[in-house]
């Protein structure tokens, strides 16, 4: 069965586009990330404009994210207060990339700075990810159990102001490094089109320490309305999200996204840290392999929106 | 899949200037399109317009004769494009120059009795801009790298065809043209699935030993229909809106989801 996309201008299989939906739903619910980074080049690689996958891509993320968030709520994963403090932040970083965003169009260097910013950050959190969760595995081999939490230990953040209390995620720091964080990813999720679950995972346990098990509820809850706030402003900016194509994919993404998140519980931490860690090293890789290998056409062809 | 639609072209070829017009032969088309409008639905997965013609007091002895040439272009909507092209720095493959093109047709497909170089000289081919070659490209004043020297102008059209082609929105039928009768002609124009919704103008001429003996004009129309239109039109006009119900479409969906399934899934 096929359909025609009213906004994307071109018809596609359905039976593709929902089994699409569904394995990046998995993986959304499986690691609590959006998902973005991996559903965005797969659109654009099946035919997809780039501006249409890059919006439409949040409309799956938001939808894979609620139904992932829900589960988490019920388990009592997501740490709101956190999530609300990181996200104030969040929506001035946003804010700011999509000013960035359109400087960069102006000098023709979005899309190079785009697969950039996907190489660097993916391969970096990549690594990070695999590191940890190699050490933390091999801890376990040996000592046998998890280690846990060290708690009152002390560190340069509690050197910083405006401390609060997070009851969830068991600590009492200051605001400023969460809000640091939120914007951070907010700026970078506007420029890169992404919901950020890449970055504010590893940010928040490494850098705020949560434990990990909230750490996954609250990544998705704040996709939730970072992916909800960028998809009314491409509609409303860019009118590039395709109700049609979004439907197609958030069917088959929120069904596997259930999947997704019960299959998470069962994993243990560092199994889920090197697994995640290797998924984004390979699309890093593969995009970092674009960047450096002769293209098979040095030229292409890019449509001049409104201009 | 693909519907056939019948767009029967009985052409008047009126003689545009007397010196285009071969002194014995007074020779017109009759025509007429039983469909102007092709529906844009979403089971819409591209289709072929048939175009027909006749040329009146053909002198043709037979259909196989190949005393006249035809040759039938139907173009979208022009629109700007910018062709950039990579190279290589420190290692990486960046976009490093562009060129802008203020304007070329969105959509060029041409059919016609032989390849068109053999059908008629240069001059004439750019003057009616027929043929990829041929096409009217604007080059933009502003923007892009903005190359000067004339390869590399040359090197950038010529990707802008080949990428176009290769798009499938650039078509070529070299032989695609048939004359069935002594004055009867058919043609088939492809509308590929990813096909620009917009008017397309259809161009119908006719030539006799390198000279072109008259043309017509007609223009088809694609137009988005039924729930694809009332989309359409709701991201255009009411783009916040649309992109409220979008959220609310995706939050609603997650929630469905969630609760629809059992707690231990």
């Amino acid at each position: 069965m096929t359909l025609y996309l009213p906004i994307a201008e071109m018809s596609v299989s359905v039976a593709v586009f929902l089994a699409l939906g569904a394995a990046v739903g998995f993986i959304s619910g499986l690691f609590g990330i959006g998902g973005g980074f991996l559903l965005t080049p797969l659109l654009t690689f099946l035919g997809v404009p780039p501006a249409v996958a890059v919006a439409t891509c949040n409309v799956h993320v938001a939808a894979s994210s609620v139904s992932g968030a829900v589960v988490h709520y019920r388990r009592k994963n997501i740490d709101v207060k956190m999530a609300l403090v990181m996200l104030s932040a969040g929506l001035v970083g946003t804010s700011l990339g999509v000013e960035v965003v359109r400087l960069l169009r102006k000098a023709g260097l979005f899309e190079f700075t785009v697969s950039l910013a996907y190489v660097t950050f993916l391969g970096v959190v990549g690594t990070l990810t695999l590191i940890e969760g190699i050490n933390a595995w091999r801890h376990a081999q040996t000592v046998g159990v998890h280690s846990p939490r060290k708690s009152g230990r002390h560190n340069w953040m509690d050197g910083l102001p405006f401390k609060m209390r997070f009851v969830r995620s068991k600590l009492y720091i200051s605001m400023v490094p969460p809000m640091v964080i939120g914007m951070f990813v907010g700026f970078v999720s506007a420029i890169m089109g992404i919901g950020g679950g890449f970055i504010f995972i590893p940010a928040m346990i490494y850098i705020l320490r949560m434990p990990t098990s909230v750490v996954v509820g609250t990544s998705l809850f704040q996709i939730v309305f970072v992916a909800a706030f960028a998809t009314v402003l491409h509609a409303w900016q860019n009118k590039t999200v395709d109700v049609v194509l979004a439907a197609i994919l958030l069917v088959g993404g929120v069904i596997g996204a259930q999947f997704g998140t019960s299959a998470g519980e069962k994993l243990r931490s560092d199994h889920m840290r090197i697994l995640l860690g290797m998924l984004v090293l390979i699309v890093a890789a593969r995009m970092g392999y674009d960047l450096v290998a002769p293209p098979a056409d040095l030229y292409s062809l890019a449509p001049l929106r409104g201009s | 899949m693909r519907r056939l639609l019948s767009l029967a072209l009985f052409v008047p070829l009126f003689c545009f200037a007397g010196t285009a017009i071969a002194a014995d032969a007074k020779e017109s088309v009759e025509a007429d399109a039983s469909t102007r409008q092709v529906a844009i639905t979403s089971s819409f997965t591209g289709t072929e317009i048939l175009v027909f013609g006749a040329v009146e007091n053909s002198v043709q002895p037979s259909a196989g004769a190949g005393t006249y040439d035809v040759v039938v272009v139907a173009e979208g909507t022009p629109a700007p494009v910018v062709v950039r092209r990579k190279s290589r720095v420190g290692g990486l493959w960046i976009n490093t120059a562009s060129m802008r093109f203020a304007s070329l047709p969105s959509y060029y497909a041409i059919a016609s009795t032989r390849p068109i170089d053999e059908i008629a000289d240069a001059a004439v081919l750019d003057a009616n801009a027929i043929g990829f070659e041929h096409v009217r490209m604007v080059p933009a004043s502003t923007g892009g790298t903005a190359p000067t020297d004339a390869d590399e102008v040359a090197g950038f059209k010529k990707a802008l065809i080949r990428l176009k082609e290769k798009e499938r929105l650039f078509i070529k039928s070299d032989f695609g043209v048939a004359f069935i009768g002594r004055s009867l002609f058919r043609a088939t124009v492809a509308l590929p699935p990813n096909v620009p919704v917009g008017p397309l103008a259809a161009r119908i001429y006719l030539f006799r030993d390198g000279k072109l003996l008259g043309q017509y004009k007609s223009k088809v129309t694609l137009e988005r229909e039924g729930v694809e239109r009332y989309i359409h039109d709701a991201a255009q006009t009411r783009p916040l809106l649309y992109g409220l119900v979008t959220v609310f479409l995706a939050i609603t969906a997650g929630l469905a989801a969630a609760f629809a399934f059992p707690r231990s899934v």
